[in-house]
C-alpha cells in the first residue's frame, strides 16, 4: 500500500518532467486547450487539466508558444496555442535530449 | 447565475486581478467543451452530472493555486535574509533586556515585591518588544517580497569552494581570550589587594600635595569576594586552555561564574560609596567605579547568554565513532 503511493508519486514527477516536451511535440498543429487534453489523451498521456492549463501559459510566457481567442465554426470562443519558432528550435533540442537519456536509461535497466 | 458561473466565479476570487479575466475566459470554455461532450454522449446533463464535472475539475482554491502557485507572505528567496535579520534583532534585545534588568536593579532594593516588580515588569516590556520589532521585521520582508523584481535574487554569483570559510567550531575555547582574561583578573587581584592597604595612596600626598584616593570600608567588605571570583575565573581559564573545547559543565560553571560576578556588581553598584578622595575627586572615582561595574554587568550578561545559547544548541554528537 505504502509502495503504490511511493510509486505513484514517483510517476507523477516522472510525467511532470516529460509533459512539456509532450505538449510542444503536440502543438506543431494549432489547438484550443480541451482538444490537446483529448489529443494527449488519445496517444496514452493521461494529464488533468490543472496541469495542463498552467504549463501552456508558462510555455507561451517563456515564448514557446502563441496563443489568441478566436471563434471557429460559431462555437462560443476558445483560446488556440500553436508552437512559435523559439519553441520549435527549443523542441528539437528537446528531442535529442530525449532520445540520449532513452538509451541511457535503457542501457541501465536492462 | 448557473453553477458554472458560481463556479468560475469562486475560482476568480483567488486569482490576482491582472490575468483575473484571462483565466476566467479560459476555464468556462474548457468547461463548456467538456459539458458539450457529455451532452453528446448522453443527451441532457442532469445537475449531478454537472457537480460531478465541477469536482472533477477541481476545487475552486486548488485550480486557482495551480495558476498562480503557492503565494507567500515571505518567500524562499528572501527567507534566509529574513531569518538572519530575525536573530540579530532578538539578540540586540535580549541583550538590551538583560542590561536594563541589570541597571534597574542596581537602582533597587533587591527584595520583595520591588524585586519581582522589576524582573515581571523587564520580562513583559521585553516579550512586548520582541512583539513589536518581530511585527515590523516581518511587514518590511512582506514588503519587500512583492517589490522585489523576481530576478533579484535568481543569479546566484559564481562561488569558489576554496573560499569557503572553514566552519568554526562553536566548542572551540579561543585561547586568546582566556589568556587575556587572565591577565585581566591577575592585574585586578594585583591591584585591589595591593592597594588595598590604605597607606599605599598616600605615598606622594605629603611631598607633593598629590590626589590621594583610597578604598572605602565598603569596597574592603566586597574584596573577599572579588579574590574569590578572580581565582575561580583564572582557575576556569586555565582548565579551558588545557581542555580545549567546552562542555556542558564547564558552560554551567562559566554561567555560574559569571552570574556571580553580576550579582556582586550589582550589590557594590548600589552599596556605599566605594572610593574616597581627600581632594574632592570623590565623585569622579565613584563615577569611573560605576562605569567599570556596569562594564563587568554588560560583558558577563553577554557571555552568560553566549554560553546559554551554546548550551541549549549544543549540537549532536556524529553519529559516527570520533577518534580524539
Amino acid at each position: 500500500m505504502e509502495n503504490d503511493e511511493l510509486v505513484q508519486n514517483m510517476l507523477l514527477e516522472l510525467r511532470r518532467g516529460t509533459l512539456s516536451i509532450a505538449v510542444l511535440s503536440q502543438l506543431t498543429k494549432e489547438q484550443y486547450g480541451y482538444s490537446l487534453l483529448k489529443a494527449l489523451s488519445d496517444k496514452g498521456l493521461e494529464v488533468e487539466q490543472s496541469t495542463l492549463y498552467p504549463l501552456l501559459r508558462r510555455l507561451e510566457s517563456q515564448g514557446l508558444l502563441q496563443s489568441d481567442w478566436r471563434i471557429v465554426d460559431e462555437a462560443r470562443p476558445r483560446r488556440y496555442y500553436v508552437i512559435s519558432a523559439q519553441g520549435k528550435a527549443v523542441l528539437t533540442k528537446l528531442k535529442r535530449e530525449w532520445s540520449l537519456m532513452a538509451e541511457t536509461m535503457k542501457q541501465m535497466l536492462t | 447565475m448557473n453553477l458554472i458561473d458560481k463556479y468560475i466565479a469562486e475560482v476568480g476570487k483567488h486569482l490576482p486581478r491582472k490575468q483575473r479575466a484571462d483565466i476566467e475566459a479560459e476555464i468556462r470554455s474548457t468547461l463548456e467543451d467538456m459539458l458539450e461532450e457529455r451532452k453528446q454522449a448522453n443527451g441532457e446533463v442532469s445537475e449531478e452530472q454537472m457537480i460531478a464535472l465541477l469536482k472533477e475539475y477541481g476545487a475552486p482554491r486548488e485550480v486557482a493555486e495551480s495558476y498562480t502557485g503557492p503565494r507567500y507572505l515571505i518567500g524562499p528567496r528572501v527567507f534566509p535574509i529574513f531569518e538572519m535579520v530575525t536573530k540579530i534583532v532578538v539578540a540586540v534585545l535580549l541583550g538590551l533586556a538583560l542590561v536594563k534588568l541589570g541597571l534597574s536593579l542596581a537602582n533597587s532594593s533587591l527584595v520583595g515585591i520591588e524585586f519581582l516588580e522589576k524582573i515581571g515588569g523587564s520580562i513583559l516590556e521585553l516579550f512586548g518588544g520582541l512583539i513589536t520589532a518581530f511585527g515590523n521585521i516581518v511587514l518590511v520582508f512582506a514588503i519587500l517580497e512583492r517589490v522585489l523584481p523576481a530576478k533579484e535574487f535568481d543569479e546566484e554569483e559564481e562561488w569558489n569552494p576554496a573560499e569557503l570559510a572553514s566552519e568554526p567550531d562553536p566548542d572551540q575555547v579561543s585561547i586568546g581570550e582566556q589568556i587575556w582574561g587572565i591577565l585581566f583578573m591577575a592585574g585586578f587581584l594585583v591591584i585591589f589587594n595591593l592597594y588595598a592597604n590604605p597607606d599605599a595612596w598616600y605615598i606622594r600626598e605629603n611631598d607633593w600635595n598629590f590626589l590621594s584616593l583610597r578604598f572605602t570600608d565598603a569596597f574592603l567588605s566586597y574584596l573577599p569576594w572579588i579574590n574569590i571570583l578572580a581565582i575561580l575565573e583564572i582557575a576556569l581559564s586555565l582548565y579551558m586552555i588545557r581542555q580545549g573545547l567546552w562542555n556542558a559543565t564547564t558552560r554551567i560553571i562559566n554561567i555560574a561564574l559569571q552570574l556571580a560576578w553580576i550579582v556582586l556588581s550589582v550589590l557594590m553598584l548600589k552599596g556605599p560609596d566605594l572610593i574616597e578622595s581627600t581632594a574632592g575627586f570623590s565623585r569622579i572615582g565613584n563615577l569611573m567605579a560605576s562605569v567599570t561595574l556596569a562594564i563587568v554587568i554588560i560583558v558577563s550578561s553577554i557571555e552568560v547568554a553566549q554560553m546559554a545559547y551554546r548550551l541549549m544548541k549544543s549540537r549532536p554528537s556524529p553519529p559516527y565513532p570520533v577518534m580524539k
